[in-house]
């Protein structure tokens, strides 16, 4: 009992956690030309590069979170989401500490007027989910 | 959070100077952080420094970044031992958000000739407006668009005045989807001539510091002939007196 | 189960791309892939001068130094007095013509912050800024 209540919590974790990023690659999708200036204003792309990954990465974050949800390609959704996240949160810190004033980009002009400590607890809140995920999945791993 | 980085910063800038032992004039901080008030009209930061050293240091100019901040010296020659400060005061202005403005003093002080001194204020106005015009094309049905005005919330704007400066155009306000937020609502009473107003916008704060606020509207001259031109030609060419006459080939 | 994980994350990369491609494709016309939009896009004085009269120009100066002298023809718009002047700016301005915000080289910030002022608040398209500032309009001046 007590090993399948603990699924059904980190099933409602994937769940969350996979909402997330569907919902956030949507709003970026929709918009890419606002993404790609996001990306741009943290300085370490060249703009060609950052087009184009304004293009490809909401793609890619829907496909990852629809992974969570539907626990198919599950490990290799979680992998490919950690390091995102790892990415972003190293790139938003570097950006602050070079004094560069970023609109974070990463829920879409949605996010705008957030402060930058909130994005990065909310970003720490979910690399930890996306760390539990990944170290409880063995128990729960469904070959796909 | 924008302070803490900063602190963290002038510590760093602070432990760089203290490496440097060999400079005479020791700042307190070389990068203040403010916060004014959204009815404040300037933004003040006071540098201090003192002479560490055993040699008087002469200030040899104090320099602005820009002209909305002026910055004065204490005393123009510090001796060893005394202290002063150099006041940077930012005319605001209109300006909002985030403004990061400069001050360059030049020193005798060899190893350090040059400091550069930095101001950083966030800004949040009284009210802001998204956008600030509207404007219709000629001919353009006349529905009335919305200005989305956000109050900052210490000043406790419960209502907001808004008039014309024509009666082209009429502007009523409701509350927004948020607090301290309100949706004004402009609206022309015909598109068919150009006309252009100034709304003037007047919040109810007790701390109103009797600040003009303004955004603008327009219904915009009908296009220019070349454009108008074009437009009836191909008109004429999708009537069906042309299609008819055409097919016989 | 870690290579099952990297060859399920390498899948999931290509399968990426096939939306992405097609995104890229239906946007195709509407982006700039070679080189950034700008935030404040700078022009030449030789581009400036070809627009001829399509140009609205922004003083984007101290009220002093405009006094002294502009750019003919140019409106003043400075942060300064950012609420009382740009409603009159708002009233000169039409769609059609383009919009170059100028600052003294020293004051260059000035021209950059009006200019996305004027992107953001505004939303007006087609704001400038020219390259150079005020000084190379007087070094181009005949």
């Amino acid at each position: 009992m007590d090993l399948s209540s603990r699924n059904i919590l980190w099933r409602i974790v994937a769940l969350i956690v996979g909402g997330i990023f569907i919902y956030a690659g949507v709003i970026k999708a929709m918009d890419p030309v606002a993404f790609a200036n996001d990306i741009d204003n943290y300085k370490i792309l060249p703009w060609p590069l950052a087009v184009r990954l304004a293009f490809y990465l909401p793609w890619l974050e829907m496909l990852c979170g629809l992974a969570l949800l539907l626990r198919s390609f599950y490990r290799g959704g979680l992998f490919i989401l950690t390091g995102l996240v790892s990415i972003f949160i190293i790139a938003s810190v570097v950006a602050r500490a070079r004094g560069l004033d970023i609109t974070c980009g990463c829920f879409g002009h949605a996010s705008k007027n957030w402060n930058f400590s909130g994005h990065l607890a909310l970003d720490l809140a979910i690399f930890a989910a996306l760390i539990a995920l990944w170290i409880s999945s063995p128990r729960q791993q469904q070959e796909l | 959070m924008n302070t803490n980085f900063s602190r963290l910063i002038g510590v760093l800038a602070l432990a760089a100077l203290v490496q440097s032992a060999r400079a005479e004039l020791k700042w307190e901080q070389t990068s203040v952080d403010l916060r004014p008030a959204f009815n404040d009209k300037q933004a003040v930061a006071h540098f201090k420094y003192e002479n560490v050293g055993n040699t008087p240091v002469h200030f040899k100019s104090v320099h602005a970044s820009c002209g909305c901040t002026t910055a004065q010296t204490q005393n123009e020659q510090v001796a060893p031992g005394q202290k002063g400060e150099i006041t940077a005061t930012f005319n605001i202005g209109g300006r909002t958000g985030t403004q990061v403005k400069t001050v360059t003093v030049q020193t005798d002080d060899p190893e350090r000739s040059s400091i550069v001194l930095t101001l950083k204020a966030v800004i949040t106005p009284l009210l802001e407006f998204q956008p600030t015009l509207v404007y219709w094309q000629n001919g353009e049905e006349p529905k009335p668009k919305i200005i989305t005005a956000k109050a900052n919330k210490d000043a406790a704007i419960k209502k907001l005045d808004v008039s014309s400066s024509t009666p082209d155009f009429t502007a009523k306000v409701d509350p927004g989807s948020a607090p301290n937020e309100f949706r004004i609502s402009v609206q022309p009473r015909d598109t068919t001539k150009a006309v252009y107003a100034t709304l003037t916008i007047k919040p109810d704060s007790p701390a109103n510091t009797g600040d003009m606020f303004s955004a603008a509207a327009r219904v915009m001259p009908s296009a220019p002939a070349s454009k108008s031109t074009l437009s009836t030609i191909r008109h004429d060419l999708a009537t069906p007196a042309a299609t008819a006459a055409s097919p016989s080939q | 189960m870690k290579a099952s994980a990297v060859r399920q994350a390498l899948l999931l990369i290509a399968l990426a791309f096939v939306p992405a491609i097609g995104e890229a494709i239906y946007f195709r016309d509407k982006v700039s892939w070679q080189s950034p939009i700008p935030a404040s896009e700078l022009v030449t004085i030789d581009q400036a001068r070809s627009w001829g009269d399509n140009v609205i120009w922004v003083d984007a100066r101290a009220d002093n130094e405009f006094e002294r002298d502009h750019i003919p023809g140019a409106i003043l718009l400075n942060e300064d007095r950012w609420n009382e002047l740009l409603p009159h700016f708002l009233g000169q301005w039409s769609p059609e013509r383009k919009i170059i915000v100028y600052c003294s080289a020293q004051s260059c910030n000035a021209s950059r912050e009006v200019a996305k002022r004027l992107r953001d608040e505004a939303q007006l398209k087609n704001v400038f800024v020219l390259d150079g500032g005020w000084e190379e309009w007087l070094k181009d001046k005949r």
